[in-house]
């Protein structure tokens, strides 16, 4: 093993049994056991990588791609079925908070029995007791039994337990939001001391930002094997691009199946919208049959890109005499906060009726909204603004946005660094 | 040799679950802690109402007779069958923390043995209070048997948690074994009721040298036979040897299996 390196793990497989029928019984293994059926899950396939002493690495990748397997494997929670992983220093793993806590034991009964479980002597937890104390601000509280504690204080006094157990090697997994924002806050700042100090630190997380500010190097697992490594903001962005345009397929994909077909029965005009619920009102004049969002690509869609053009194709048929009609389209947050609306009169637009049916397509720049679910109102009115057919709720489709800013909208922003001028 | 030296280092840890077994199992209750004597005080009234009143037999002091074999008894009783369970229970901290997984069954067993210390002393204070002679030399024989028990406790302990794992039925299992198991072992009779064709089951159960030393020192207040005592040491040896080796393959894939 390099001298450099904290852990070296090398050529790695490990599965798991996924009993479909789970039988544990003595009967089943003595008389079903060849009967009964599992899957070889693979959960990781040949992975390799090292981690030099004193890096913090992040481990990335979306749910179930065998990033909590390696870090149960470098716990030696689990042992690998192929490869070798090996460690230099003490390792210490912050992936279960407070365990071995009984509730009628005090405060600092349970310090003692919580990091004894890490493997300190009696004689360690003396020197730590009161840093651990302090750490978790419980002072009055410390002789009370934990069960008088509430939650926040709870996981407090186990947070403060693990991150006292000194280590050459921690391995965390997503704990980080632990307690108010206070607290939160010291919890960041005793990993940046500790980083500071020397420690090799593996995270495992979902949230970019931790890994850009807190991490050296990224590992992006996918599917059990290594997508990506290297500079910790290059592979987030890359698996974050990755998840965006994974989502957005789910979510057409997922909107595809859900809805049959939106063509409404002529007759039926009760029944004549994407939701069920949606209520629409007006002098019924005209009727808009269907409404469909169309992506840059021409796609019928339930998701769009925050950057990408987009087009409304509304499908409407006229039931009495009317000469002009306006289409208008707004969107609005979940919570009603109205981003933008326009019709075809402000445009500048007249909208003839010329026959019984007809189509009328609303074209627009990308939308440049942050991440998430939005209203999509339709509307044809009459040009005096009398409701024709009127939607303030037609249908919901969500939004990605890819540059993981917050607020509401996003700007095309950069920063320029420079000298003071003086 | 190297899982002692783990273990060595995890040796705060078993002190902790040990105490907080010890500590946590009366709290809440009135009495508290004093339970811990006052339920073998208890169960010895039972067994002389019953054995002295209305099932007399022919053994002197059979209360006696049957209380120094019975508190052992209890101990080694209690490790199989509970303790068949203790890794399951352990489950959440065993898929989610390392450490040496032989901690588990380690404090089990030990928690068990401090509580059979301390109806000890109950049954030392029965023994003095019926006013039979102690035997100091004997004495000193009964810390060695002690150990052998605790040997013999913590090595299929650890093969049947270990186990248990795969086939949760053993715990089921375990109770009425260890019911079974406490009449193929001379606790509420003598070596010299056994039927000679039935000797053999005897000889080949590992309890019978402890609980007959157990006997001798405590009731007949004589130094247990060395046939017996090289017997015990033996099976306590080899048990542990047994159970550390099965444990050690077993341990593996706990986390999985749980």
């Amino acid at each position: 093993m390099d001298a450099q390196n904290a852990i070296e793990v090398k050529n790695v497989s490990k599965s798991f049994k996924v009993y479909l029928d789970k039988g544990r019984t003595l009967k089943e293994l003595a008389l079903f056991s060849s009967r009964r059926k599992y899957e070889n899950r693979q959960v990781l396939k040949n992975i390799s990588f090292n981690v030099k002493k004193g890096e913090a690495v992040a481990l990335v990748g979306h749910n179930g791609c065998g990033k909590s397997t390696t870090l149960k494997l470098l716990t030696k929670i689990m042992y690998p079925d192929q490869g070798t992983i090996e460690m230099q220093g003490r390792v210490s793993s912050l992936i279960e908070l407070g365990a071995g806590f009984h509730p009628d034991m005090s405060g600092r009964e349970n310090i003692y029995i919580n990091a004894s479980i890490f493997g300190l002597t009696k004689k360690e937890i003396d020197a730590r007791v009161d840093d651990i104390i302090e750490f978790s601000e419980l002072r009055e509280f410390i002789d009370n039994p934990v069960r008088t504690y509430s939650s926040g204080m709870y996981m407090r006094l186990a947070f403060a337990v693990a991150i006292n157990v000194n280590a050459d090697i921690l391995l965390i997994d997503e704990i980080l939001a632990v307690g108010d924002a206070n607290f939160q806050a010291k919890c960041f700042e005793r990993m940046q001391e500790l980083k500071a100090s020397g420690i090799t630190i593996v995270l495992v997380t979902h949230d970019g930002n931790t890994v850009k500010s807190f991490c050296n190097r990224a590992i992006w697992i996918n599917e059990g094997e290594i997508a990506s490594e290297g500079n910790a903001a290059d592979v987030v962005d890359r698996y974050m691009a990755h998840m965006d345009a994974k989502r957005i397929e789910e979510i057409n994909a997922a909107a595809a199946s859900a809805q049959p077909s939106v063509e409404i029965e002529e007759e039926d005009v009760d029944s004549l919208s994407m939701d069920p619920d949606a209520i629409h009102f007006g002098n019924q004049k005209a009727q808009i049959v269907k409404c469909t969002l169309i992506n840059s690509e021409g796609n019928a869609v339930n998701a769009l890109r925050s950057d990408e053009k987009y087009y409304l194709r509304f499908e409407y048929k006229v039931n009495k005499q009317i000469d002009e009609l306006v289409f208008g389209m707004g969107i609005f947050t979940l919570d009603g906060v109205w981003v933008f609306g326009t019709n075809s009169a402000i445009a500048g637009e007249t909208i003839r009726v010329t026959g019984k049916r007809g189509t009328v397509i609303f074209e627009s720049e990308p939308l440049n909204l942050m991440s998430g679910k939005y209203i999509l109102q339709c509307s044809i009115i009459e040009p005096n603004t009398t409701p024709v057919d009127y939607y303030n709720e037609y249908m919901r489709f969500n939004v990605v946005n890819i540059h993981h800013e917050a607020g509401i909208i996003h700007y095309d922003s950069k920063w320029h660094i420079g000298e003071e001028q003086s | 040799m190297k899982i002692i030296k783990e273990i060595y280092a995890y040796r705060e840890m078993v002190y902790s679950l040990v105490h907080r077994d010890l500590k946590g199992r009366y709290k809440g209750s009135v009495l508290g802690f004093a339970w811990t004597f006052l339920n073998p005080l208890l169960q010895l009234a039972v067994y002389t109402l019953v054995f002295s009143i209305i099932m007399r037999n022919g053994i002197k002091d059979y209360y006696l007779f049957l209380f120094v074999a019975l508190v052992p008894w209890i101990f080694f009783s209690s490790c199989m069958a509970a303790g068949a369970g203790c890794i399951r229970q352990q489950g959440d901290m065993i898929k989610k923390i390392y450490f040496p997984r032989e901690v588990i069954p380690l404090s089990f067993v030990t928690s068990q043995f401090v509580n059979m210390l301390l109806s000890l002393i109950v049954v030392f204070a029965v023994v003095v209070f019926s006013g039979k002679p102690m035997n100091p030399v004997a004495l000193l024989y009964l810390p060695l048997i002690m150990i052998i028990e605790y040997l013999i406790a913590l090595g299929l302990t650890m093969l049947i948690s270990g186990i248990t794992v795969y086939m949760r039925d053993i715990e089921y299992l375990m109770n009425i074994i260890m019911m079974a198991w406490q009449f193929g072992t001379p606790v509420m009779y003598g070596l010299d009721q056994i039927p000679e064709r039935f000797m053999f089951l005897f000889n080949l159960n590992p309890m019978t040298p402890v609980i007959v030393a157990y006997r001798d020192i405590l009731y007949y207040g004589q130094v247990p036979e060395m046939n017996t005592l090289i017997t015990a040491v033996v099976f306590g040896i080899v048990t542990l040897i047994a159970g550390v080796l099965v444990f050690g393959r077993l341990k593996l894939h706990f986390a999985e299996e749980l």
